[in-house]
């Protein structure tokens, strides 16, 4: 039969710590869970029957649940939704082929913690300022002594050189952010990615891996941002399972 | 805290939720995975769900959520 997979977890010493706790918990629309294992890394699996498994939010829900779960007693790398293979026998072949990458990535995330930063801006304000300040540096430039006036080439121009100025303005501003964001998750050591101007308002997508014991110390870190960034709204999500940290693919 | 910011939190939870579960994590690839059908079309669900917490951030700035999943 089928098998779904949830996670794929490191049990060195704690096999039976594992087993008792998926006796305790149920996978997607009630199915029982259990270990596929090969040497001290295991796959958590339930069984699926293709008619019972319908792809839906509430599904992925269950899912995630199910690794959350999971993820608050052991050290695991979360899979995505849908990955299912056919039998016990190809998962713990699957396990075998990819032992060593599933040992450096267990690894790299032992004992930490995903946490997910959102920065959000009120566009149209944000750009009115940075508009200002283009002009502003723009009227304190000496002009050039053969502009050509009355030109629609020059209009043209002009208009291209401003949206440009603003566009790189607003790079600026929000590397700053980004540079200010930095300066207090260094320091707990945090492993971070950052994608810039995601959408028009929001503005900064990061993610962090953290040791867990220093929830509070982000937590903290981002209430004093949100102090020095008025006009932006910080939104941090977490702990979640290490899902952004996971750098490879199984074969 | 205010009702509106619990349902904006409540949202961002499950968009970021959703986000991570259906486009993180470990792949499977090739002959070895079966794939569910649909999942793109949740994916497309997701999207539209940040577009409305877009629309809530546009309404509100300036405070700081910290949104932390009870354990």
């Amino acid at each position: 039969m089928e098998k779904m997979i949830y996670a794929i977890v490191s049990v060195t010493r704690d096999t039976e710590k594992l087993n008792a706790f998926l006796s305790g918990i149920k996978g997607i629309a009630g199915a029982d869970l259990y270990a596929v294992c090969f040497n001290e890394i295991s796959a958590v699996v339930s069984d699926k029957e293709r008619a019972t498994l319908i792809a839906d939010k509430s599904s992925a829900i269950e899912y995630a649940e199910v690794i959350e779960l999971m993820a608050a007693h052991f050290t695991l790398l979360p899979m995505r939704f849908g990955s299912v293979m056919e039998s016990s026998d190809l998962i713990s072949k699957m396990l075998e082929r990819n032992y060593i990458e599933i040992q450096n990535n267990i690894q790299k995330v032992e004992n930490k913690c995903e946490f997910g930063l959102k920065v959000f801006c009120d566009a149209e304000k944000l750009h009115e300022e940075l508009r200002r300040k283009s002009e502003e540096t723009a009227n304190a430039t000496p002009r050039a002594s053969l502009e050509i006036r009355n030109s629609v080439y020059v209009d043209y121009v002009n208009k291209k050189l401003k949206e440009h100025k603003l566009e790189e303005l607003l790079l600026n501003y929000v590397d700053s952010v980004i540079a200010g964001i930095s300066g207090y998750v260094d320091r707990l050591q945090a492993v971070n990615k950052f994608k810039k101007m995601t959408t028009a308002l929001n503005i900064i997508d990061a993610v962090f891996l953290l040791e867990k014991d220093k929830k509070d110390a982000l937590i903290h870190a981002v209430g004093e941002l949100q102090n020095q960034h008025a006009s932006l709204s910080f939104i941090l999500t977490g702990p979640w399972p290490p899902y952004n940290f996971v750098d490879f693919i199984v074969k | 805290m205010h009702d509106n910011v619990i349902d904006r939190s409540k949202d961002i939870t499950i968009l970021e939720l959703l986000d991570r579960v259906l486009n993180k994590g470990v792949i499977l690839t090739g002959d070895i995975v079966i794939s569910v059908a649909d999942i793109d079309l949740i994916y497309v669900g997701v999207k539209l769900m940040l577009s409305s917490v877009e629309t809530m951030e546009r309404l509100k700035s300036g405070q700081a959520i910290v949104d932390m999943k009870i354990r």
